[in-house]
């Protein structure tokens, strides 16, 4: 397989890591006291789980622009 | 939607500059552009040939309709911060598409796909699986469509004071978007997308500007209110809301990423570089749009406590009224807002409509009805059966139900189904058309049953997740047991390794 081909489902740490934000991105995990305090006007569950949403975001984008290249290079070259 | 007080003439103006617009950016993209009205994908996929800022501002403006904030933001209203879901949910979309897009890109470059049944055709070639995916693809769709009928009507006569009844509102944006689309398709279409996505999104911006100068500048102050008034829509969600959460993000992810009109702009993109950098924008856009209306509903409570119900989906329209009267500038913004709201919902339903007249151009007629027709003929087909199923929707739109969120899932329920044929199909040679047609079949039946009997959800989880899971598992099963040996398919060895290529 040519090295330079790059397929994110061929990627086992891509997905256990979306996995993982997405997990992150449920308030599953909080006890019912972590309302306060507020930040920036959100509850303290609802600002991590911003945190998360923003993560999320930034890895989704990163991903798309780095780790997927199947035929750019031929497509780029015939231009 | 009210009655907006500040609307009426005004309204009606931007209104008219509006579909002014949109008119003259469909006759420019037809125009000279003879190979549009001669080809399946000239017509449906603009050439196979969309640039960035069409491709991204097309993904954009067709997956957030107006319901987006018409329907979300009484949603954030009446929940409260457990609605933040709506950021990640739009989010994992791109997640799902991830999964799939980059190999069905390249398959679908080189067997000059034009529909999603394309590729499920030339992967299993079973008519079973074809007609049926054909046929919970246009489920989807019409419901889809029929949603975005029925919001054009509550958006335009609310903007206009009701000045414009309901129907007539309907009636000639319907007009408007089918000139549009006829002239220039899906050139058109995603032309068209590019003004409604970025009048949508200036709306939303000065949308909570207004609204948080209206709560007292301050948001901590309106979540000090909410604190004091209704704690409950701050607490940590309860377990089965958390269950939901998840649900959800599973189900929007996997639905609205293969939506037959969302598919198809993976196969209109331009390259793949024009298809990954659109999707890394796509990634940032919900904490801009559906985040924005989260705040906008939680600014809500603070501005007008205690609307229950019905009254509470009026929410965007008694926000926009106090907007507008704080000056003249945000007056003007404000009934640019409102029409931004109507070119949003248009701007989704004209890319359904197309892409259901594909799904009749190129899979019913083409595949089961005349194959051998010109393609010209095909597109005519599909063309015309469309403005009869808006016709035939329109006949049902004018009893409108309550809430727009309720059909919004419904849609879901079913278009998922398709997935794992879709899917698993890209990667796992052995899975058998037989097991996904059983798999799709009692996925479908469970899905529907259980949304039609009431039970949307069963601890939180909703009734398409359910069936999607058992359709997984037909498939998986089913593939195992029907054939012992995978047989060597030549086409079948190509796309798997359509990386080498």
């Amino acid at each position: 397989m040519n090295k330079d081909v790059k397929e994110p489902i061929r990627k086992k740490w891509i997905w256990i890591g979306l996995v993982l934000i997405t997990l992150g991105n449920v308030p599953w995990y909080f006890s019912d006291s972590m309302v306060e305090p507020y930040v920036f006007g959100f509850p303290l569950w609802g600002f991590i789980i911003l945190v998360f949403s923003i993560i999320l975001s930034a890895y989704l984008s990163w991903i798309c622009l780095t780790q997927w290249k199947i035929v750019e290079d031929e497509e780029e070259a015939n231009k | 939607m009210g009655e907006l007080t500040f609307a009426g003439v005004d309204g009606i103006i931007i209104l008219s500059a509006f579909a002014i617009i949109m008119l003259v950016i469909g006759y420019f993209s037809g125009r000279g552009e003879k190979n549009i009205h001669e080809s399946l994908s000239g017509y449906y996929l603009a050439g196979k040939n969309l640039g960035i800022i069409a491709l991204f501002f097309t993904l954009f403006a067709t997956q957030y309709s107006g319901n987006t904030i018409v329907g979300y933001a009484p949603t954030a209203y009446r929940t409260g911060f457990s609605w933040l879901q709506s950021i990640s949910f739009m989010t994992i979309i791109i997640g799902v598409y991830l999964l799939f897009a980059p190999r069905l890109y390249v398959i679908a470059k080189k067997r000059n796909f034009v529909t999603p049944t394309d590729w499920l055709q030339h992967r299993f070639n079973s008519k079973g699986v074809t007609l049926l995916a054909i046929f919970l693809m246009l489920w989807g769709l019409g419901n889809y469509l029929l949603e975005q009928l029925v919001a054009i009507g509550q958006a335009v006569s609310g903007m206009t004071g009701g000045t414009i009844p309901y129907q007539v509102a309907v009636i000639v944006f319907v007009f408007v978007m089918l000139a549009y689309e006829w002239m220039g398709g899906m050139k058109a279409v995603a032309f068209t997308d590019v003004m409604q996505g970025i009048v949508l999104l200036v709306g939303i911006i000065a949308f909570v500007a207004g609204g948080i100068y209206l709560a007292g500048g301050n948001f901590g102050s309106i979540t000090q209110f909410i604190a004091e008034t209704e704690p409950a829509k701050l607490a940590v969600p309860a377990a089965e809301v958390n269950i939901n959460w998840l649900s959800m993000l599973v189900l929007v992810g996997l639905g609205a990423s293969i939506y037959p009109h969302a598919v198809q702009r993976i196969y209109a993109a331009k390259s793949e570089k024009t298809l990954k950098k659109s999707f890394a924008r796509m990634a940032w856009m919900p904490l801009i749009t559906t985040g924005l209306v989260f705040i906008v509903g939680i600014i809500g409570i603070k501005l007008f406590p205690g609307l229950e119900g019905g009254d509470s989906e009026q929410l965007v329209g008694l926000m926009a009224n106090e907007i507008a009267s704080i000056n003249s500038f945000f007056y003007w913004i404000m009934i640019i807002f409102f029409g931004g709201i109507v070119a949003a919902i248009v701007s989704t339903a004209d890319s359904v409509l197309l892409s259901f007249s594909s799904l009749i151009s190129n899979d019913v007629y083409g595949k089961f009805i005349n194959p051998n027709a010109s393609e010209h003929r095909k597109v005519m087909v599909g063309k015309i059966i469309g403005i009869i199923a808006i016709f035939g929707l329109l006949w049902v739109a004018w009893n409108p139900p309550g809430t727009l969120y309720e059909i919004f899932v419904l849609k879901f329920e079913l278009l998922v189904q398709v997935f794992p044929a879709f899917v698993l199909g890209l990667y796992w040679k052995r899975l058998d058309g037989k097991a996904v047609f059983w798999g799709m079949v009692i996925g479908a039946i469970v899905a529907g049953i259980l949304t039609f009997t009431g039970n949307k959800t069963i601890y939180g989880i909703h009734g398409g997740i359910i069936g999607l899971a058992l359709n997984f598992v037909i498939c998986v099963a089913g593939s195992y047991l029907s054939s012992t040996s995978v047989k060597k398919d030549p086409v079948l060895e190509e796309d798997m390794n359509a990386v080498n290529l």
